[in-house]
């Protein structure tokens, strides 16, 4: 894994406003910067990172049905209680999922350290799966890039695929996300595109134009019952929106399923060191209200992590990670060296939640910069990567999206 | 074998996309018949429908009759709609039906040339008349002048009409309440992460 300085393409922001990228720069700042691209073995993209978040898909999965089962761990991860069934329920349907991204730190060398998973509403899809294919294949062509260069992006590919597995041809797909945000909205038009070519129809609805029927329907702006609804919006916004305790009775197929709540949440993570812990890609990690003591030296951690902990106590001691359970763009996660905090989030959204430890792993830095790896998943396997960097050790709103290529 | 896409979809165009990508609606070739007979008749002089396909969309419209003609629970109210004489009871209309409701009469079918039965979609329609005699779809979403003639209409005339057996007479899809979605992330810029 290197980072290769480029000649960007000539024409690539007029390319950009042309093709409704208006968001290749956000806040002042470049967001696509294709200045430099990461560079990695073919070896590195299929053992380090593919068949490791295919390999991680499957686990959560086993963590989902784990957390299912057990009320205190739905507790621990704030699932309202008159939801739980409803969360239950999508699982036990076998409510499909559709895409997910996970979040490595990776330096090229040893495993990939899984950082959290974004599997209910993961942005960067477009870019991940569309801008960046077309700057690999204009540069393939500019010469730039050597021939036989090749790049980890089957993702466009792999949700028509999905689509068409999981709904009949012709099915009527509506789609939905807040309006007025152009980065969430690139996300949900790339999804609709794919559900396009997968041969369905695909409608789309602001957010807060949905209405409910007199029979208990959700309905899009013209009055058209929804029967399947991919929405751009997290379960935990979801499930305390009035229309929430609508949502069990509409007949209404959501998309992502409301299991992914239980991923897309930081509780995950010491749940999967619970039922895998020394896994090459998962940090160890724990409640935070179970081990803040012990590791402060008052009192002990519970009985059922005591062990755990003490084998993971001097790293925990070393460096830490402080993360709310529900959390987005790294607000109010704070990074705790040998005791001390060392480098905090100024964004401040999601302080209220409980919060997660997790065993620090710094990214690699490359020019100044830290580049985090995200694994898209897409239905059960990885089909691609996108990366984001961050002059902050916390990656943040203002990280910029990197291409990258597999060398010939 | 590659690692990436042999393409991708790389224009973001705003929600107008949705409408592009296909969904504006395609028009078919359409035509109203008050019977079976006519639409046989018709048949292999300037319809564009043959008879088997007369007798296909009778019976589905026929059945979709049953399953979501619009239901009143008085026949005075009924008529109100649909005209004097223009209904009878549920009883009559379908076996095991309510004596005490009370559904329009069949007064002609729409059918429409869809090219292999898209999901959701009727290739005809149950079509009854209106109080000021009219004709009008089973989601009553639709009005048309006459049961006779040809014309090209969208697909959209040809979505198949929400069921009303079992529930309450009249239920539509209408819209009793808006906007309770998205109040729990007021505020936030960005849902994405």
């Amino acid at each position: 894994m290197q980072k290769i300085t480029l000649p960007e393409r000539p024409h690539w922001r007029a390319h950009a406003e042309e093709v409704g990228f208006s968001f290749a720069d956000m806040h002042g700042e470049p967001y696509w910067d294709e200045t430099s691209a990461y560079a990695f073995s073919l070896e590195q993209i299929e053992t380090d990172l593919e068949d490791p978040a295919t390999e991680l898909h499957a686990m959560c999965r086993e963590a989902v049905a784990e957390i299912i089962g057990s009320e205190a761990l739905m507790e621990r991860l704030a699932i309202p209680e008159a939801h739980r069934d409803l969360v239950a329920e999508s699982w036990r349907n076998g409510d499909p999922e559709i895409y997910g991204r996970f979040d490595f730190a990776y330096d090229g060398t040893g495993p990939a350290k899984l950082l959290e998973y974004n599997a209910d509403t993961p942005t960067s899809l477009y870019e991940s799966a569309a801008f960046q294919w077309q700057w690999l294949e204009d540069q393939l062509a500019a010469g730039v890039l050597a021939e036989g260069s090749d790049q980890f992006n089957g993702i466009h590919e792999a949700l028509v695929a999905r689509f068409a597995e999981v709904f009949a041809p012709d099915s009527d797909l509506h789609f939905t996300a807040v309006a007025g945000n152009p980065e969430d909205y690139g996300t949900v038009e790339a999804m609709g595109w794919a559900a396009r070519e997968a041969g369905m129809g695909a409608h789309y609805c602001d957010l807060d134009k949905i209405a409910l029927s007199d029979d208990g329907q959700f309905l899009d702006d013209q009055n058209r019952r929804i029967a399947v609804l991919f929405k751009l919006y997290p379960w935990e916004d979801l499930l305390r929106d009035d229309y929430a305790k609508q949502i069990a009775g509409s007949g209404c197929l959501f998309l992502e399923p409301a299991w992914k709540a239980l991923l897309s949440n930081k509780g995950l993570l010491p749940v999967l060191w619970q039922m895998f812990e020394g896994h090459p890609n998962l940090l160890p990690a724990f409640f935070e209200t179970d081990v803040a003591g012990a590791l402060a030296g008052r009192g002990a951690a519970p009985a059922d992590v005591a062990e755990a902990f003490g084998r993971a106590e001097a790293q925990l001691a070393t460096g830490h990670v402080s993360k709310p359970i529900l959390s987005r763009e790294g607000a109010s996660v704070a990074i705790v060296e040998a005791g001390a905090v060392t480098e905090q989030s100024q964004n401040t959204d999601y302080a209220e939640h409980p919060r997660i430890l997790q065993a620090y792993a710094p990214l690699p830095e490359f020019d100044g910069f830290r580049p985090v790896i995200g694994a898209w998943i897409i239905g059960q396997s990885c089909a691609g990567i996108g990366l984001r960097e961050d002059r902050s050790r916390i990656t943040q709103d203002l990280s910029r999206f990197k291409p990258h290529y597999i060398k010939a | 074998m590659t690692k990436r896409s042999k393409r991708v979809a790389i224009a973001i165009v705003g929600a107008a996309a949705f409408t592009l990508a296909g969904c504006e609606e395609e028009k078919v070739d359409a035509a109203a018949f008050p019977d079976l007979q006519s639409c046989r008749d018709a048949a292999g002089l300037n319809s564009a429908f043959t008879a088997q396909q007369c007798e296909t969309a009778f019976a589905e419209a026929e059945a979709l009759h049953v399953e979501a003609a619009p239901r009143y629970d008085s026949l005075a109210v009924c008529e109100e709609q649909h005209g004097e004489g223009a209904c009878g009871s549920e009883a009559t209309a379908t076996q095991g039906g309510s004596g005490s409701i009370f559904m329009p009469l069949l007064a002609g079918y729409l059918i429409g040339n869809m090219l292999g039965g898209r999901s959701g979609m009727a290739a005809s329609q149950p079509l009854y008349k209106t109080s000021d005699g009219r004709f009008t779809n089973a989601a009553r979403s639709s009005t048309f002048s006459t049961n006779k003639g040809a014309a090209k209409l969208n697909t959209s005339q040809f979505t198949r009409p929400a069921s009303t057996v079992g529930k309450t007479p009249m239920t539509r899809a209408t819209a009793t309440s808006r906007g309770g979605f998205g109040k729990a992330g007021a505020g936030r810029t960005g849902f994405g992460g």
